[in-house]
This record gives structure tokens, sequence and C-alpha cells, in this order.
């Protein structure tokens, strides 16, 4: 369960730390008028700023203003099991690569999230995969990583 | 007799396999191969991958196929930094200019020429001083002058900043005495329809950037940054060819010459026998008629430097580099 | 009509058996590119580039310029289907078009784009064929204050139609302005805002961003909500198909508006993106159904699709007469030109007239067939929506993890989308709106390199923004977009009190 007050106020916090980094980030590129014109930190500062003012505000009318809830426990929990396999998977690819990650990521979420039939869960993944090697790495020559596996199986 | 006939048979395979024997120590490539251009579709660097590319496919010089990728991030320290990272593979090759010397000088990039194996540097191209085709100046003299009664409103565009077109204009201004406002594009095209609308007073294009506007009537060349004129390519617009512009030299601009070469490296710790075979692949592509036609409709100077002669080129050109950077604040802190 | 001779001489040259296939066989191989995400125009174009250097130029423009309108057709397909944009400017498409598919009507939504988009592309052809040296001239006009003008009033004329709290649009406006700032700078040369990261000196491509702030996030936001869905009917519905196309005409203001902003965007420096944000933005201000819009609305999808193919098509023009490409696609024909020995420039016209008006004879048909083409995949795309949708998340993942790869063969950019994905869960749930970001980050950086080469030119002086009539109007104009509607909104407020 995901109340609105915290959740407006994680993501105004979010947004206000990028617009600090942004203003801190622009400072070292200067944000004065030089010789050649505009210096190039200027505007990324300027917008920085507003990020930043903008910010804090959504955080206090967030937190003032937020009332009830914006996700159930359950809805939660059906989010993070799509999206947390699918980090593991793209934390995998220096790994496995893409092909063999692509696999295990489809097979798995098939098998165990959606329940599908284990023949069905493996042909979708396998098919999926095979179709995807064909259209980049032969249609289209767009190496994709072949990961730290393909290294050693020197494809 | 058996006997003797296998021996005999035997003797041939080996005098076979010893023949054959240099010839398969030398290195082959059995995949794809990848260009990587450091700039954008149809820029000067683009264009010298693809004539490099045809040139290769036209003629069949190599078995596999070749694929040319944009990484024209960062000014082209995308594809620097990407081939970079790419040690001891020799199916990518980085095509360039001097930019992978001297930008490093002049911004904070993740890369120096130091990161790469030189394969050659190919051709060099001209640069020349544009203006617009009803600009009352008909000479380097009455451009100088115009310019330098226009104060501190003299416009000149270019290609990126602090590159070889801002190089040039800082040139050209100290050595006439003008102050010259730069105004730095995306691209030598953009910068060349800027003065074909009267929004800047000139540009230092290369030939090929500009030969479409000339022969439309929107621009001209004045002068050419060469210390001797273009070779005689036939006529460009009803009356003149590139032939007829005259060396800023001898219309008293004093910069004899300035050009910019285009160059091609390899990731580091490939072995000598790749490097090897490249070089030499480059030296097929300078014999065809596709590149001697490349060459001549481009108005570039057919150059080939590898090895020692390119580092020592490199180096010259850098000490040129850091003297201007040095001169204008340019240098990365 | 010296201009309709050469036409019909164009099209003698274009209509023959090889033109034809090679016509069909580039519209659907553009049309593969198109849907793939990450995959685009360029791609299929720079591969099938070596092809052609054996082909007569007339030929080998012929060739690419039909993948180029398969992609453009290709291209809305993921954004109607799965709220992912495959290029900048089918962003908007998925404002309308993905809320029309979610509620069953996909076949609809699709067979609208596609027709309003067929229509965009032939009055931009027309356009170059009857005005072609005019508009030449045109584009000459613009020098960097006028670039940002007009950048100016494609913000102005797209910003505040959201109806989000307008905190919440600035702080997406904002950070979009600055992920554009991302990278090397044009104008000083200098690496910016990078953090530490040395691969961000290329700067956060757009296809990236809007994968995961759309696809992404839409997909987090689906499962969370359990918002699957309806179920399309089974059978292959050619009537729905038809029915659509033939009520097309009635839309007809909605058609012509956008037609002539796509033409505008297109000719001048705008290009095809800005025209489809700029033209639904205004369609959304002056449609009697504007509460509708954003919840399957058929304007919201003929507005953008429309300017999008018009400026698409009209900004070839530029290429060819002056050698500026508008996009990245024509950019990589015009480095074809250059192989097959044409210079891109005014001479083009003088000098090649077999190859100019065949390539635009070319325009014509390959329009033809492109859209004929892709009307008969509509059902093959339909069926898509009928997979169950706990299929389709996982491959859809896949589909733009991959697709995030090969944008620029980058891990970065993968691990980039999966955040863009959070971020834009987030900003759906809270109702920051995503279109301001995006629009940002598309024309953000273009915005500020034309301010600051103005600024230049003028030594500082803002009076560059009102220096001739050209720069003024646009200017006042994107003012008056941008001032007009909260003026009449309060001056109504302060009405209705007094009563």
């Amino acid at each position: 369960m995901l109340s609105r007050r915290t959740l407006e106020a994680a993501t105004a916090i979010l947004t206000g730390a990028f617009g600090v980094a942004v203003v801190v980030s622009s400072l070292n590129n200067g944000i004065d008028w030089s010789e050649s014109g505009v210096e190039s930190g200027t505007f990324p500062f300027i917008t920085g700023t507003i990020v930043v003012v903008a910010s804090l505000y959504n955080l206090v009318r967030g937190w003032l203003r937020g009332k009830g809830i914006v996700a159930t426990r359950q809805g939660l929990q059906r989010t993070a099991a799509l999206f947390l396999p699918a980090v593991l998977f793209v934390a995998l690819i220096p790994l496995i690569g893409i092909y063999v990650g692509a696999v295990l990521y489809l097979f798995g979420s098939l098998r165990l999230q959606s329940h599908l039939s284990t023949v069905r869960s493996a042909l979708i993944a396998v098919v999926a995969s095979v179709a995807l090697y064909v259209v980049f790495e032969r249609l289209f020559q767009v190496s994709l990583p072949h990961g730290w596996l393909g290294a050693v199986l020197d494809l | 007799m058996s006997f003797t006939v296998k021996f005999t048979a035997t003797l041939v395979a080996g005098v076979a396999v010893f023949a054959i024997a240099p010839q398969a120590g030398a290195w082959t490539p059995t995949k794809p191969i990848e260009f990587i251009g450091t700039a954008g579709p149809g820029g000067g660097t683009d264009n010298f991958t693809r004539a490099v590319q045809a040139a290769i496919v036209k003629n069949k010089l190599v078995d596999q196929p070749i694929v040319v990728v944009n990484k024209p991030g960062g000014s082209g320290a995308e594809g620097f930094t990407y081939t970079k990272a790419l040690t001891g593979d020799p199916y990518h090759l980085v095509f360039g200019t001097s930019n992978a010397w001297s930008q490093p000088l002049v911004s904070k990039v993740a890369f120096n020429y130091t990161d790469f194996t030189p394969v050659a540097a190919m051709v060099q191209d001209e640069f020349l001083l544009w203006v617009k085709q009803d600009a009352p100046y008909k000479n380097v003299q009455e451009y100088l002058a115009a310019m330098k009664a226009k104060g501190s409103s003299a416009k000149m565009a270019g290609a990126q900043s602090k590159d070889t077109d801002e190089t040039l204009t800082r040139l050209i201004g100290k050595a006439a005495g003008i102050k010259f406002i730069y105004v730095p594009f995306k691209s030598g095209a953009e910068a060349a329809v800027q003065l074909a609308g009267g929004h800047v007073d000139s540009h230092v294009n290369n030939p090929s950037e500009s030969v479409g506007q000339w022969k439309g009537g929107t621009q001209r060349p004045i002068c050419v940054f060469n210390t001797k004129r273009l070779p005689d390519t036939g006529k460009v617009t009803a009356t003149r060819g590139w032939q007829d512009i005259p060396t800023c030299q001898e219309q008293g601009l004093n910069i004899p010459l300035f050009q910019q070469p285009r160059t091609i490296w390899l990731p580091l710790k490939v072995t000598d026998e790749q490097t090897a075979f490249y070089v030499d692949l480059m030296k097929k592509v300078q014999q065809t008629p596709e590149w001697k036609d490349f060459i001549e409709k481009s108005v570039q100077t057919n150059t080939f430097l590898s090895g020692d002669a390119f580092t020592k080129y490199e180096m010259q050109d850098l000490e040129q580099w850091k003297k201007v950077a040095t001169e204008e604040g340019w240098l990365v802190k | 009509m010296e201009n309709f001779d050469s036409l019909m001489h164009g099209f003698s040259i274009a209509i023959s058996v090889p033109h034809i296939a090679l016509m069909i066989g580039g519209v659907l191989l553009g049309i593969l590119v198109g849907v793939l995400p990450g995959l685009g125009a360029p791609n299929g174009v720079s591969l099938l580039l070596p092809l052609t250097f054996g082909m007569a130029p007339v030929s080998a423009i012929i060739l690419l310029s039909s993948i180029y309108w398969g992609a453009l057709f290709g291209g809305s397909v993921t954004s109607i289907l799965f709220n992912i944009p495959g290029e900048p400017s089918s962003v908007a498409t998925t404002f309308d078009g993905y809320p029309m598919a979610r509620d069953g009507r996909a076949t609809e939504a699709l067979a609208t784009a596609f027709g309003s988009a067929a229509f965009g592309a032939l009055v931009g052809v027309v356009l170059i064929t009857c005005l072609a040296s005019w508009i030449a001239g045109v584009a000459l006009q613009f020098g960097p204050a006028e670039y940002f003008a007009v950048y100016f009033l494609a913000f102005s004329s797209f910003i505040g139609v959201g109806g989000a709290p307008p905190m919440k649009t600035v702080v997406s406006l904002a950070i979009g302005f600055a992920i554009a700032a991302i990278g090397m700078d044009t104008v000083s040369g200098s690496v910016r805002l990078t953090m530490g990261v040395d691969e961000l000196v290329k700067g956060i491509n757009f296809v990236v961003a809007v994968m995961g702030l759309f696809g992404i996030g839409e997909l987090l936001i689906a499962v969370e909500e359990e918002l699957h869905a309806k179920p399309v009917s089974s059978t292959i519905d050619w009537r729905t198909l038809f029915r659509t196309i033939a009520g097309l005409p009635k839309h007809w203001v909605a058609l012509l508006r956008s037609a002539a902003i796509g033409c505008w965007m297109g000719i001048t420096p705008g290009g095809p993106t800005a025209a489809s944000f700029m033209s639904y933005g205004i369609a959304k201000r002056v449609s009697p159904r504007r509460a509708n819009f954003g919840k399957g609305e058929a304007e919201g999808i003929v507005s953008p699709e429309t300017a999008d193919h018009a400026a698409g098509t009209s900004a070839l023009l530029p290429m060819l007469s002056l050698g500026i490409p508008g996009s990245a696609t024509a950019a990589v024909m015009m480095g074809g030109l250059m192989i097959w020995g044409l210079n891109p420039g005014p001479a083009l016209f003088v000098e090649q007239k077999d190859f100019v008006w065949g390539l635009i004879a070319s325009m014509y048909l390959g329009n033809i067939v492109a859209v004929i083409l892709v009307l008969l995949t509509v059902p093959i795309f339909a069926a898509l929506m009928r997979l169950p949708f706990f299929i389709l998340a996982p491959l859809i993942f896949n589909v733009c993890v991959v697709g995030a790869y090969s944008v620029s063969n980058s891990y970065l950019d993968v691990m980039l989308m999966m955040g863009f994905g959070v971020l834009g869960y987030l900003f759906k749930k809270l109702d920051y709106p995503l279109a301001p970001l995006v629009l940002a980050i598309v024309i953000g950086d273009k915005a500020e390199d034309a301010f600051r080469q103005s600024m230049l030119m003028s030594q500082g002086s803002l009076g560059i923004f009102v220096n001739n009539g050209l720069v003024t109007t646009l200017v006042t104009a994107g003012f008056a977009l941008l001032l007009l509607p909260p003026l009449f909104r309060s001056i109504g407020l302060w009405r209705n009190a007094r009563r």
C-alpha cells in the first residue's frame, strides 16, 4: 500500500535531486557571458534552478494536499513481478548476453508468472529470441551483446 | 614404387603447405567489418567512410560485408569513445579527421589519439574562403577591407566549435587584423545555407560542402588556403572551375597551407598482421577507379600516410593545434 | 505549367516494372524497420546503400525513399498498439491512438492514422511539385533568430493544453531541457552534464527516453492498475477498415489545417516532430470535442499524423535544393547522392532534371504503394492485440531492451531506458505531463543552440528577435498562443465572479 503523500514527496525529492545535480554540474561550464557568447552552463543552470524551485513547491504541496492511496499492495506486487525479473535480465546481459538472457527471462516470466505450460513457455521464448537474432544479427547486421558467455564460447 | 609415389606425394604436399604458409600467417577477416564514422550522415567524414566502403564493395577487395555506422554524438567523441573500448577487436575501424588528436586538447572527452592504433591518413581536404554570390567584393583584399570596416560585427559561420573552421577563422583574423564573430553550426552544409540566406558574411567550407551551392549561384569561393591552385577538373559553373580560384597567399592573405587530413584507426592491441592487412587494403582502395572518382568529385588531395610517416605528421599537426589552442585560451582545464 | 510537364516526364521514368518492384520491396522493408523500435529508416537506408552503388541514381533514390515512406507508416503502428513511439514524430500519435486501441478499436486507430498520414504526404508532394523554387527561397530566410522563433512557436502552441498542475508541467519541461543539454554542446564545444559518465558525451538519445517513458512506464501502470486492453474481435475486420477510411473526409477541417501546419514546419526548419506536436496542440485548442482528447478521439490521431507526414515529405525539398537534410534518413540519402555523383544544391533541379522529377513522381507512387501495403497489414498488427496481456508484457519488455541497445550499440542506453521507465511510471501516476518533457528533449537543444547563435550574432542584444517582419511575426504569434488562453480564462473567471 502506497499513500499519495509518500509518492508525491519521493518523486519531488527525486526531481529536486536531479535539479541540484544539474545546477552543480553546470557551474563547472560557466554561467556568464564570455567572448564566445552565452556560456555553455547558463541554460542548464537556469533549467536546473527551475527544477529545484518547482520540486520544492511540489514537495510541500504534495505533502500537505496529498490524500489517499495511489497503489494497492496487490497492484505493487504485480508491478514488481513484472519489473524485477526485467531488471535482473538487464543486469545479466554483460554476463550471458542478450539472446540467452532473453530466452531465460521470457521462459521464466511466462512459466512462473503467466502460468503457461513448460512447453509453450519454452517455445515462445526460443522462437522470439531466434526471431530477434535473425532480424538484428542477420538481416540488419546489428550485433547485439553476446556477453561474457559469448566470448567464452567464441561466438 | 608405391613407396616412391607416396613419398613424392608427401613431399609435394609438404612443399605446397610450405609455399602457402606465409599467406596462412597473414591475417584475413572472417566476420563482417564495421566502419565507424565520427560524423553525421552527409558530412565530409561520412562521405569519406562511404567512399572507402564503396571502393571495397564494388571491387570485392574483402570477402566480408562492410557496415558503416554513424556515431556523430559529441562532435565525433561518441565514435572514438566507442572504438576505444573495443581493445583488441580487429573488426572495427574508426574514421575521423585531425579531431582524433585535436578534440582532446580543447574538450573534456574520454579518449586521446594514443588510445588507437593508427592505420592511415588518406586524403587532405582543402579549405576555401566563400562569400555570397552577390557580395560586392571581387577579391580577397576587397573582402578583407569590407570586413575591417564592419568593426566587430563581421560574421563567419562554420561547423563545430574550436575545430578546424574556428581555428582557420582565428588565423585569418590575426593575419588581417579583423575581429570575427564566429558562429558555430552543426555542419558545413548548414553554414553554407546561412551564407546563402545572407545571415553571415562568409565561411571556410571544404569544396564538397559548398560545390552544390556554387553551381546553384548562391555563393562563390574567393581563395583557397593552399600554396598552389587546385588541379584542373573542368568547369564547375558556366565560366569557372576550381583551378581558377586564386590561392589566398597570392591575394595577399598570408596563410599558405591549411588542410584537414582524413584518418583511419583501429582499437589498441590488435596484432601487427591485422594492422598490416588494413594498411594494405587502404592502399588497394586508393588504386580503384571509384576512389579516383571520389577524390576528383570532392576536390581533395590524395595522400597516403601510414606507420611512422603518419605518426610524424600527427606530431607536427598536434604542435600546431597546441599553439593555436594556447593562444586562444581553448585548452581544456 | 513547366513543373507539370516535368512531373509527367518524371512519371514516365518512375513507372516501370523494376521501379514498382523496388518500391514494394522498399516499403515492406521500411514497415519492418519502422515497427521495430530502435531500428529506424536510417538503419534500413544505411544497410541498403551499398547495394545501390551499382544502380542508376533514380532507381536508387526510389528504393531508398520507399524505405522512408514504409518506416514513417510503420512507426505509427507501435505508437498506437503499445504506446511505444519508434520515431520522435510519432509521439503525438500515442496520445489518442493508444487509448483508442486499448479500447478495442485498434483497427480503427490504425486505419485513421494511415489514411490521414497518406493525405498529409500527398499534400506535401503536391506542394513540392507546384512551389519547389519558391519554397527553396523561403527556407533561405531562416537564420538562427528565425529558427529560434519557430521552435518557440512550436513550444507555445503545445504547452498549456494538457490541463496538468502547472508546477508539475514546469518540472517536466525543465527536466526535458536539462536532458537535451546533456553531452557535447555545439556552440562552445564543451561537454556538459555528463556527471562523470564518459559515454554520455553523445547525449541521451530520444528513442531511448521515449521507449522508457512511454513503453515501459505504460506497461508498469497497466499491470498495476489491471488496465488490460479490451479484446479485439477475432474476425479480420475489413469492413471497419473501409468504413474508417471512407469516414475520414468528415474530418476535413482537421486534415487541411494539419496539412498546412505540417507543410509550413517542413519547409521552415521546425521539422516533423515539432509539426506533429503543434498540430495536436492546436487541434485540442480549437476542437469542439476537446474534452475527448487523450481518450481516443479520432481527430487526436488525424492531426499529428497528417502534420507529421506533410512535414516529412516537404522536408525532402530543403535536402534536394539546399543540401540541408531535414531528418536523419534524408541525411543518409544525401550521403548516397554524393556517392552516386550528384551534389545536392540549387543546381540539382537544373542539371539533373530526370533525377529530381523521377524522385518527385516516385513520392506520389511510393506513398500510394505504401498506404495500400500498410492497410493490408492492419489485420496482422491488430491481431497482436489479441494476445493476452500477460504474454505480451514480457515480449514488449524484451523488444524494448533490444531496441534500446540497438540505437547505438550501447548497454548504457538499456540501463537509461529502465530508469526512464520508472520515471514514466511515477510521472503518470502523479499527473506530471510527459508530453512537455518529450518535446523539450527533442527540440530543446536545437532551440538553445539557435538562441545562443542569435545572441552571438547580435552581440547579446535581444533586438535580433524583432529585427525583421518574419521573425517579429513568429515571436508575436508564439507569445499570443502562450499568453492569450490563460488571459481569456482569467477574464472569464473574473466575469463569472462578478455575476
